[in-house]
């Protein structure tokens, strides 16, 4: 049986009544046996929908996926096996890792407030920044961490030699834990903890080159 | 489209959902730079999810092929995904934008939002008895396409009928008649 009521069941359900409605409606409810059940049944089938189970397609759909986005056969297929295995030196080497950064970011933070707005001179035997080519196969990063480089060095004369140098520490630290990293996933490909530490240390260098070269004012 | 957080999405998660979401995190800036692997473990984590959604929405015989466009979009697209939110999050609203462009050429598109309940009839008998009762996922597929698709968004996904208004270029009071018509449709293929 359907009343005037019957069409404001969902927006009850939802919430979405103004309460003077929902006063009405429920005093309705209280007396029709047959909106209370249509209510009841509409219930279940929100409760249903949100129980559903995702189903995987029939077919494996990577290989086509793979080959769309050209990624080539060695790229493929590994075994999915998400577990945290790290031994406490590893941990112990984050640890000191993450200590050096976070106080090379507090002087970076300090020191830039003392960036002087003039270009200022420069020592001929300046630091060289580091080479952006040490993570073969990474190709945006790379291509990122290159740009981001260049930018720098055309702005590097606005900088003292001071700050540079801090940079380049910094800069080294993370290489290693990127480097470190890299070793460590290469004989545990699936290990999270090193795929979620590695990512965090690249994002870290981009990161900290952007500012340098906003320091050195090299970019747009 | 600016990219939102779906309700019922964000809550049907794992109790170790934070170290999930920091693993795909480093696994999204990985293939971001290139690594293959890593884009592999996102699909595998989330290839089931994005395909149920595309199957519920347009349909099986086109699923597997939007489900492909999905990743490949996904692919190219990942240098914008920054973390703010978790990436199926990401995924999600990326393949739901994939699809509705889809629809076009599909022939779902907005004219196709009968607001009438007639059109539901084929759907709604009721069953003669309950062993005949269809299968609720079946039920859904035979829904019309504009009670289908707001119902696949709101109930099963969960997004608000403000999203849905605007992601699938209709009224909120379309939005929120054409989910009522599905619930009353489908609550005859409810098992008994």
């Amino acid at each position: 049986m359907k009343d005037q009521w019957t069409d404001r069941l969902s927006e009850y359900l939802d919430g979405e009544l103004t309460a003077p409605e929902r006063t009405t409606l429920e005093a309705h409810l209280a007396s029709c046996e047959g909106c209370r059940t249509t209510l009841e049944e509409v219930r279940r089938v929100v409760t249903n929908a949100r129980a559903l189970d995702d189903r995987p397609p029939a077919a494996d759909l990577w290989p086509a996926v793979a080959a769309r986005i050209g990624l080539s056969p060695r790229e493929k297929a590994r075994p999915v096996v998400r577990r945290f295995s790290f031994t406490v030196p590893q941990l112990a080497a984050a640890s000191v890792v993450l200590a050096l950064l976070s106080a090379g970011a507090a002087w970076l933070i300090v020191r830039r407030g003392t960036v002087p707005t003039a270009p200022v001179a420069v020592a001929e035997r300046a630091p060289v920044l580091l080479n952006a080519s040490a993570y073969p196969g990474d190709a945006r990063f790379d291509a990122q961490v290159a740009d981001l480089e260049r930018a720098l060095a055309r702005g590097r004369g606005r900088l003292d030699t001071a700050t540079v140098r801090v940079i380049e520490r910094n800069l080294r630290i993370i290489d290693r834990a990127i480097r470190g990293a890299q070793s460590a996933l290469a004989a545990d490909p699936a290990n999270s903890y090193l795929n979620l530490h590695l990512a965090q240390e690249m994002r870290r260098k981009l990161e900290l080159l952007r500012q340098a070269a906003t320091l050195a004012g090299a970019r747009s | 489209m600016e990219l939102t957080t779906p309700g019922v999405a964000t809550l049907r998660r794992d109790p170790d959902q934070r170290a999930l979401r920091d693993a795909e995190t480093a696994d999204a800036a990985l293939a971001a730079s290139g690594d293959g692997r890593a884009f592999e473990r996102l699909y595998r984590t989330h290839v089931a999810r994005v395909h149920s959604l595309v199957r519920r929405m347009v349909g099986p015989d086109h699923a597997d092929d939007i489900a492909q466009d999905v990743f490949v979009r996904a692919w190219n697209k990942l240098a914008t995904f920054r973390g703010d939110a978790a990436f199926g999050t990401w995924l999600h609203r990326l393949a739901v934008n994939v699809i509705l462009a889809r629809r076009t050429t599909l022939g779902t598109e907005r004219g196709r939002y009968d607001d009438s309940a007639d059109v539901l009839d084929d759907v709604a008998g009721r069953p003669a008895a309950p062993e005949l009762s269809m299968d609720f996922e079946e039920a859904i597929g035979r829904l019309p396409d504009g009670a289908r698709q707001v119902f696949v968004l709101h109930d099963i996904e969960g997004y608000r009928h403000d999203e849905i208004a605007d992601m699938l270029g209709i009224v909120t009071g379309t939005s929120k008649s054409q989910l009522h018509h599905a619930r009353m449709a489908l609550r005859r293929h409810l098992d008994r």
